[in-house]
Formats: C-alpha cells, structure tokens, sequence
C-alpha cells in the first residue's frame, strides 16, 4: 500500500501550474496510482477554478500585488477581433489516442508514465547495479532521472545537500525506516540519511537539487559517485 | 523554498469551501459550451467570451507578469474552446473546472518557455484533460437504443448521422466503423456523444 502522499501545499502548487516541469510530472505520476490524491486533486481544481472565475475574483486580486491596468479591458475592440479570428477557423481538435510507451533496462521493459512521456531522455549510464537515464529539463539546479537499482543492490548511506524526491515507478526497496512500495511519494532533505537496498530491484523517478553527500567510513570515497546519482 | 511536503500516511479527502459560482450561471457556461460544440454557434462563443475574457486576462497578468502574455493566454485558451468544446461532457464537471484547466495548462507551457527556454509542451501530458476521460465512456448505448432518440435522426449533421447510423442501424462497433471511415476512433466517440446531446435537445424540445 502507498503510505507517501505529496502534501496538500505541493499538490495546490501543482493545481495552479506553479511547480517545475519535473515536480509536477512526479506528482501526476503518483496521481496516477493514488486514488485519494488523484480525488483531492480533482477537488482542488474545482475549488480553484470556481475562485479564478467567480465575481469574487477582482475581490482577491486587488489583494495581491499585481495591479491590472483598466487598458485590458477597454480593448473592446481588439477582443472583437481576436473572438472573429477564432472563429474564422472551422477546424476542430480530434483526440489523440497515444499508444503506450516502455523503458527498457537490464532486460526488463517497465511501461513509461503518461506525465514522462515526451520528456527528453537521454541514455542509461551504468555503473554496477545502479542506471540512471536523465531527463533533460533544462531546469536550473534541478535534476531529474529514472533509477534502476538491480536487484540486491544499494546506495551507501548517504544525505542530500537539498532535497531529493524519490517516486517509486515498479518494485520496492527498504531503507533505516522502512519499506517503501510503487506509487510511493518520498521527500528527502539534508535532515535525513539513508542506505536505501532492493531485494526485487527497482525503477524510480528522482528530483534532486544537489548532489548525494556520502556519510559513512570508506563510502566518502563514493562522494564523487554521487554526482552520478545527483 | 521547499519544504518537506509529503505525508507518510494516507492523507484525507479534501472538503471544498461552499463554491463562489452559483448553479445557474455554471448550467449557462454548460449550455453555451453544447452550443459551440453541435451548431458551431458564434453567438454562444461571443457570450462565453466576453463572460471569461476579463477574468483570463486577470490570471494571465498575475502568473505571466505581461499584459500582452495576458492577451496571448486569453487568445490560445478561447481557441482551444473553439475547437474543443465537442470534448468538454457536462456530466464529468463544471465548464469552469474544464475551462481553468486549459487554461492553466496553456499559460504553465507559457511559463517553461520563459523559464526553462522549451518550446515543448508537456502540460497536456502531466494533466490529462477531461477528454482523456473520454476514451473510457461507452455508456451512450443503453440510453440511445432505448428511448426512441433515433427517430430524430434526419435532424444530425451529416458526420454525426453517418456515425449514429453505422453503430445502430448497421451495428458495426466503433473500431470497426473508424476503420471503416477512416477516421480516428475518438472521433467516431466524440461525434456519437454529440450526437446524442443534439438528440437529448431535440427530446426535450419536443415535449
């Protein structure tokens, strides 16, 4: 069972479109296999649209700091074009039925989240039973992956000089707190360090914003790997 | 500026505050909607915009910063009405849910372009529209074959009548029919769903 949920200030950010591409694809991700959260969001949305577009709306605008000038609306004009150059167009929008995708790795296919799916991934880099694929955001500081850990495989105890979001895509792996399945939402920050190890092996999504620092006698030596995970 | 936003238990449904918009302005945004999407009807398009116009224009200023940013979002989002009004359903949510969604979809593509310099748009993946939603309804068969709807059938545009008549009077299934068509098969849903609003209209014009 999932017991990680993104908290309900992320999933509002991520409602009114204000969280990073790689974010809020991970909170979609989760969604997708978490039926509260995906309900929650749902409500949000109403409850945020019916604010955007309700009479109350100019109430609460003037309570922000952005000030809107009276000249978008006196453009009457220039919306009267704008609505008959719209509707000039006959044509309509068709839905797209979108085959589904894979990721293949270590011989095993694992179906590609809708919310990643046209994302640029760059190819697996291995190093023992640790892939990693990143995925090319151009998101600053930000960086996001899919991991495979193999099966028996770890990382050595280690922290994040930021934080770090772990979303558990198939398998499952354990660390000091305990087990953490698919569909599992997990934040990590500077405060917390773990030796995450899989006995089925794993795929994940990860979001971090620096690299893993390696905490532990011989492991430091890894420091430069954690670049690699990062 | 991040926190260590997760629960690690399973949160609880949210209770939404009593909603701001009262039920009969939503059935009016409803009804314009089903208008654009069966008769192309500008006169409903002209009242659903100027009714969303100023209120878009506010949220693009307030997330993209720019008064013409503003004018580009309100434009892109009342096209996408344009043309996908036949994708909105009624029973699924308020037209103002679906109308925000296009729209916050359309200004965070906006916001990455500025932001992450990508011409890519991901929204449409990390929020999958209430036309997704689509793809898994079949239920229109019960109500079409058994209440007599049929029987109006000359009223339909002639897309749509082809669509009815090939699923019930030739009793093709809809994979069958798009292929037959050549078209695609969320096309063959959408025009049967439209089909069956204009239908539902005609029904109740009739009483």
């Amino acid at each position: 069972m999932i017991t990680h949920h993104p908290h309900y200030e992320l999933l509002n950010a991520y409602v009114e479109g204000e969280l990073p591409a790689s974010l809020s694809a991970g909170i979609a991700v989760h969604a997708e296999m978490c039926e509260i959260c995906a309900k929650n969001i749902q409500r949000i949305t109403e409850e945020a649209a019916a604010n955007t577009f309700s009479d109350d709306a100019n109430v609460y605008n003037s309570l922000s700091k952005k000030v809107i000038t009276d000249k978008a609306f006196d453009n009457i004009s220039e919306f009267d074009l704008m609505m008959k150059s719209i509707m000039e167009d006959d044509s309509i929008t068709e839905m797209m039925t979108q085959e589904p995708l894979d990721v293949e790795i270590k011989g095993t296919t694992y179906p590609l989240p809708t919310a990643l799916r046209s994302m640029a991934m760059m190819g697996w880099q291995k190093l023992g039973k640790l892939s990693r694929a990143r995925i090319n955001l151009n998101e600053g500081s930000l960086h996001t992956s899919l991991l495979h850990i193999d099966k028996d495989g770890g990382v050595p105890s280690h922290t994040h000089k930021g934080f770090e979001l772990t979303l558990l895509l198939e398998g499952s792996f354990e660390d000091e707190k305990g087990t953490y399945v698919k569909g599992d939402f997990i934040w990590l920050t500077d405060k917390h360090t773990h030796t995450p190890h899989t006995k089925e092996g794993c795929l994940c999504y990860t979001v971090a914003d620096d690299a893993l620092q390696f905490t532990q006698g011989l492991s430091k030596l890894l420091n430069p790997i954690g670049k690699f995970i990062y | 500026m991040y926190t260590p936003w997760t629960y690690n238990s399973a949160p609880t449904e949210i209770i939404i505050r009593n909603s701001t918009m009262n039920s009969d302005e939503q059935q009016q945004l409803k009804s314009w909607l089903y208008d654009i999407a069966t008769d192309r009807d500008k006169n409903a398009f002209t009242a659903l915009f100027s009714w969303f116009a100023p209120k878009i224009i506010q949220f693009g200023i307030q997330k993209l910063n720019t008064e013409s940013a503003a004018n580009e979002l309100l434009q892109e989002t009342m096209t996408n009405i344009w043309r996908k009004a036949h994708l909105f359903n009624g029973d699924k949510g308020e037209a103002t849910t679906w109308v925000y969604s296009i729209m916050r979809n359309l200004s965070f593509d906006m916001l990455r372009k500025v932001r992450s310099n990508r011409e890519d748009t991901l929204s449409e993946d990390i929020w999958p529209m209430a036309e997704a939603q689509l793809v898994q309804e079949d239920s229109f068969d019960d109500h079409l074959m058994s209440s007599n709807l049929l029987k109006n059938i000359d009223i339909l545009p002639e897309a749509q009548k082809e669509v009815v008549k090939g699923l019930y009077l030739e009793e093709m299934s809809q994979e069958q029919l798009a292929t037959k068509l050549a078209i695609p098969l969320g096309t063959v849903k959408s025009r049967l769903r439209l089909a069956l609003i204009k239908l539902k209209q005609q029904i109740g014009e009739s009483k």
